[in-house]
């Protein structure tokens, strides 16, 4: 009943602000997916329409907004509670103001601190440490959240930021907050910051990350996780987490190269299964073939070094015509029981560990 | 005798003496091609249309210039809409703004796909400093689209560029580039470039329709085309930061 009137009040909403919105555009995702289940042997078949609707004031002026719907994932809606649903639905909804020294941002949105794609330990902010991903997903970390933010320029390519969290139940003493700051020393982008946060005990995380070029563009991020009780040393080295990057590494007959790693020194550097929470050492490629302007190929693939498990997804992305794409991918973990990507166990994903499948999708999308 | 051959070779020397004094060296071609090209400001709408075997894609941005490096480009079009690149000094910013993230690129990654045209980065956000950036030879004349033009042949000087080779050639009169051939280092030939028309802006000369062709693409082709451009207007101070990028 929750639910539904969640709905309703959302479909109400987007009626009322549609006639008012200046811009909006709307993305539509239609996917049939075919499962094998190795585990349980079994066959199934889902069809997953998605949809996302943005409504925007426009980019002119001193103060511009916008919202974003999104339909929420299925597997959310089984099994998650009402507020968890409808912070799915509600993806964004921020405005910006430009004073003349600084910009406000305050409302739901994302704030980009660091470097990588899937491995970012400069993303203290979401978290871009571990592999629950949905690899047929063009944004492998897309996660908003409820802040406000004070830009300040300091130079024409140099910024501080300050933002402010709201605490995640409501005390006071569980709000967080961070400051970053992003600069250029030479031809190396420099960025260096500092959150704190309450996550069933408050802990304070600092992060440098450097970004630079050596032909392909590179970058490095450490961070670390600092509680604020107990044993401060250990629980520190336990959470030092480095992460780097080769990436628009261009080769012939446009193949490019995205090359990812993220190491935990206090890992578990033993090869044998590994988890999400301590895997030591983990690399993430992308390989991009590009045969013309509307159609493209891809190999994402995470592989866990220690226990030699991966998880790999094929896709091609067909632009037929204007803002109307065919997508295929085919997706599947390799990996023992109990491994990090196992063939018959589970496998990590943003809704929690699912089963392994070897799945075939084949949709469509249009923007418009 | 000697005094017979002293005046032929003074007579030599003033009859070669005008041509020499005045031929125009392919330096100052590549300068006075780099000066038409810069304004002290600029403001363009256009689109980029590219079309395959599969069909034809549209995107429209509006562009800003700033003397011979700043240039920021916003993709106006739906599925790209607030997209900015931003070019300035060697250095290279994109924002994705669905993603709220900034992205700086350098050296080859400026001779990536822009929205997956074959025009790459350095195309859009090319610096007008190319002497900077690369030795020039005269290479000869041809006559290109019935234009007299130069054949100049620019080798880089660094490795920070999109085009280790360009085979160009420039107008005799108004020294617009009508054609380009850009390739690597061992010849390979990269991409291809034609102006188809043009519009006169401040008394300058300057490509309205240009036809790329990606080599690496088979059977694909991108016309850019200008559809409004203003000179010398005046721009907001904070137009090329990175706050301006990211708003």
């Amino acid at each position: 009943m929750v639910k539904k009137s969640l709905f309703l009040s959302l479909l109400l909403s987007i009626a009322l602000t549609l006639s008012a919105a200046e811009n909006p555009v709307v993305e539509m995702q239609l996917l049939n997916t075919i499962n094998y289940t190795p585990a349980t042997e079994q066959w199934s078949q889902t069809m997953a329409p998605a949809m996302s609707l943005s409504i925007s004031s426009g980019r002119s002026g001193n103060v511009q907004g916008e919202v974003v719907l999104k339909t929420p994932n299925v597997n959310l809606l089984t099994t998650a509670p009402a507020p968890a649903i409808y912070d799915d639905i509600l993806h964004k909804a921020y405005f910006k103001a430009r004073f003349p020294s600084f910009r406000l941002t305050a409302g739901k949105t994302r704030l980009s601190w660091g470097d990588g794609m899937l491995f970012n330990a400069g993303d203290v902010l979401y978290g871009s440490n571990d592999t629950s991903v949905t690899l047929t997903q063009a944004e492998l970390r897309s996660e908003t959240g409820l802040l406000v933010s004070l830009n300040y320029p300091l130079g024409f390519f140099s910024f501080a930021e300050v933002t402010v969290l709201p605490s995640p139940d409501n005390q006071i003493e569980h709000m967080g907050g961070g400051a970053r700051i992003y600069t250029t020393v030479q031809d190396t982008k420099v960025e260096a910051g500092y959150l704190t946060s309450y996550e069933s005990e408050r802990l304070h995380k600092p992060y440098i990350s450097l970004q630079g070029n050596i032909g392909p563009d590179w970058y490095l991020s450490s961070s670390v996780a600092i509680p604020q009780r107990g044993d401060i040393g250990e629980e520190t080295l336990d959470s030092l987490v480095i992460t780097g990057g080769l990436y628009h590494i261009q080769y012939l007959k446009n193949l490019s190269l995205r090359l990812e790693f993220l190491t935990r020194p206090a890992g578990n550097w033993k090869a044998e299964s590994q988890s999400d929470d301590d895997c030591p050492l983990l690399l993430y490629q992308e390989l991009v073939y590009t045969p013309s302007s509307s159609l493209s190929w891809s190999l994402r693939t995470i592989i866990s070094v220690m226990d030699l498990s991966l998880n790999a997804t094929l896709g091609v992305n067909w632009a037929v015509l204007e803002g109307f794409s065919l997508l295929g991918f085919l997706s599947s973990p390799f990996g023992e029981e109990n491994d990090l990507f196992s063939w018959k166990g589970k496998v990590p994903s943003p809704y929690g560990p699912t089963d392994a499948r070897i799945a075939l999708t084949l949709g469509a999308s249009w923007i418009f | 005798m000697s005094k017979r051959i002293i005046i032929v070779l003074l007579g030599l020397t003033i009859l070669f003496l005008p041509v020499s004094l005045f031929a125009i060296t392919a330096q100052e071609i590549v300068r006075e091609m780099d000066a038409q090209a810069t304004f002290e400001t600029s403001y363009a709408t256009g689109s980029i249309k590219t079309v395959d075997r599969f069909g034809t894609k549209e995107s429209t941005f509006k562009a800003w210039s700033r003397g011979t490096t700043d240039s920021l480009i916003e993709f106006t079009s739906i599925a790209e809409r607030g997209q900015k690149i931003l070019r300035t000094k060697g250095s290279l910013y994109l924002f994705y703004p669905d993603a709220e993230e900034l992205i700086r690129m350098q050296g080859a990654a400026l001779r990536q796909s822009v929205l997956g045209s074959d025009l790459s980065y350095e195309d859009m956000t090319e610096e007008k400093t190319t002497l900077d950036d690369y030795d020039v030879t005269l290479d000869g004349s041809e006559t290109v689209r019935g234009r007299d033009c130069h054949i100049l042949i620019l080798t880089a000087k660094t490795r920070q560029v999109a085009y280790p080779v360009q085979k160009i050639w420039v107008d005799k009169e108004t020294f617009l580039t009508w054609k380009g051939e850009y390739a690597t280092n061992h010849g390979r030939l990269l991409k291809k470039m034609e102006v188809l028309d043009t519009l006169v802006i401040d008394g300058r000369t300057l490509p309205k329709e240009t036809r790329i062709e990606d080599a690496m693409k088979s059977n694909s082709a991108t016309w850019m085309m200008l559809d409004t451009l203003e000179v010398n207007i005046p721009l907001e101070s904070n137009l090329f930061t990175l706050e301006n990028l990211t708003w």
